[in-house]
């Protein structure tokens, strides 16, 4: 932490914030001073995007290759329709920008692969997971468990969402605790293939976005340990009970994978893949 | 005894329903159970046990909010009252 530095406009604009005792000016500035990654600036990442950036989380990183599609808007909420053909990235930052001037984004402009994810995580405090498919949610999960990296993990289709925290932590499940491998391809189809209600990826994203402003004050508890299982249609919250698989391939007890380079991150993103 | 079953996502496609009751003969374990509904609902077949009968490691059981790896796995036995969830990983974004 860089000591409290907090300026009268800060003052004013964390205000809400800073008079719980919760957070507090100290915990203003440790969300100023922290630097959380979101993977994918799309229906997830749009209010995780937001509300961090709301939030003054001091330096939001934004990875993503995608531009903005027509398509897009119905539900990624930080685009317009004069940002379409532009860079994910790019649109995101300025949205920011207006939002927020406190915050600085990192562009990253590129897809997260077995080559870039360990660079890509080691810079940040917290990573949220709002990417679009399993390949990519297999690696963000190997590289984040394995670096010690906590990361919330939202995801979404048609109208349900799951949503959990990875703390990362000796005792912490992961993602392969619960599903060791991925589906094989076509099993489970993917929003463009099977449609997502517009207004899902906010609430999930919300989730998501509440986790890592915790993990960065460091106040509260997190759903680490918890899976939510979330359906708009019928306005339900499950909640089940995660724990660490002894047998699971990346924190296990005796781990099959040791770096994301053993695995190939295709198909069921099993080792041997 | 009754056991109430939940569904979610592609397997709830496959069912017809989110949730439904089906009746059974005490001493069922989920092994069982998976096997059932894999007998009754086409679209699961093949889709919740592996060949040696393990569950597949694309899904998760939940017995009350359980895994039920880590309770007995498929030899977990239930009780009339149980609630067990079947459901996928998603990954959309």
């Amino acid at each position: 932490m860089s000591g409290l530095s907090l300026d009268p406009e800060q003052l004013d604009r964390y205000s809400r914030h800073i008079i719980m005792d919760e957070v507090g000016p100290e915990g203003q500035q440790r969300l100023l001073d922290s630097r959380i990654l979101c993977l994918g600036a799309g229906g997830l990442g749009s209010p995780v995007i937001q509300y961090l950036a709301a939030a003054g989380v001091g330096t939001i990183g934004i990875a993503d290759d995608d531009v903005v599609e027509r398509s897009n808007l119905q539900r990624q909420v930080v685009h317009g329709e004069s940002d379409i053909g532009r860079p994910k990235v790019d649109s995101a930052a300025d949205f920011v920008a207006e939002q927020n001037p406190d915050v600085a984004v990192e562009r990253h402009e590129t897809r997260v692969t077995s080559e870039n994810v360990e660079d890509l995580v080691a810079e940040y405090d917290v990573v949220v997971d709002g990417s679009d498919n399993f390949s990519t949610r297999y690696l963000v999960n190997d590289a984040c468990t394995l670096a010690g990296v906590p990361f919330s993990h939202g995801a979404i289709l048609k109208f349900e969402g799951q949503v959990t925290t990875f703390e990362a932590r000796e005792e912490s499940p992961c993602y392969r605790c619960i599903f060791p491998e991925a589906p094989p391809a076509g099993s489970v189809p993917s929003c463009a293939e099977a449609g997502v209600l517009g207004v899902l990826p906010g609430t999930v994203g919300c989730i998501q976005a509440t986790e890592a402003v915790k993990l960065a004050m460091g106040y509260g508890e997190t759903l680490d340990g918890r899976l939510v299982l979330y359906d708009a249609a019928d306005m339900t919250f499950d909640t089940a009970e995660i724990r660490k698989n002894p047998n699971c391939p990346v924190c296990g007890e005796n781990p099959d994978i040791g770096s994301v380079h053993d695995v190939e991150y295709t198909d069921t993103c099993a080792i041997g893949d | 005894m009754d056991v109430d079953l939940r569904f979610f996502a592609t397997f709830r496609e496959a069912v017809g329903q989110k949730n439904i009751t089906r009746a059974f003969d005490d001493g069922l374990t989920i092994g069982d159970l998976l096997a059932a509904l894999e007998s009754e609902f086409d679209g699961l077949e093949g889709e919740l046990l592996d060949d040696t009968g393990d569950i597949r490691p694309q899904l998760s059981v939940l017995k009350n909010g359980r895994e039920v790896l880590h309770i007995d796995g498929t030899a977990t036995e239930l009780d009339d009252g149980d609630t067990v969830s079947v459901f996928p990983p998603v990954a959309g974004g």
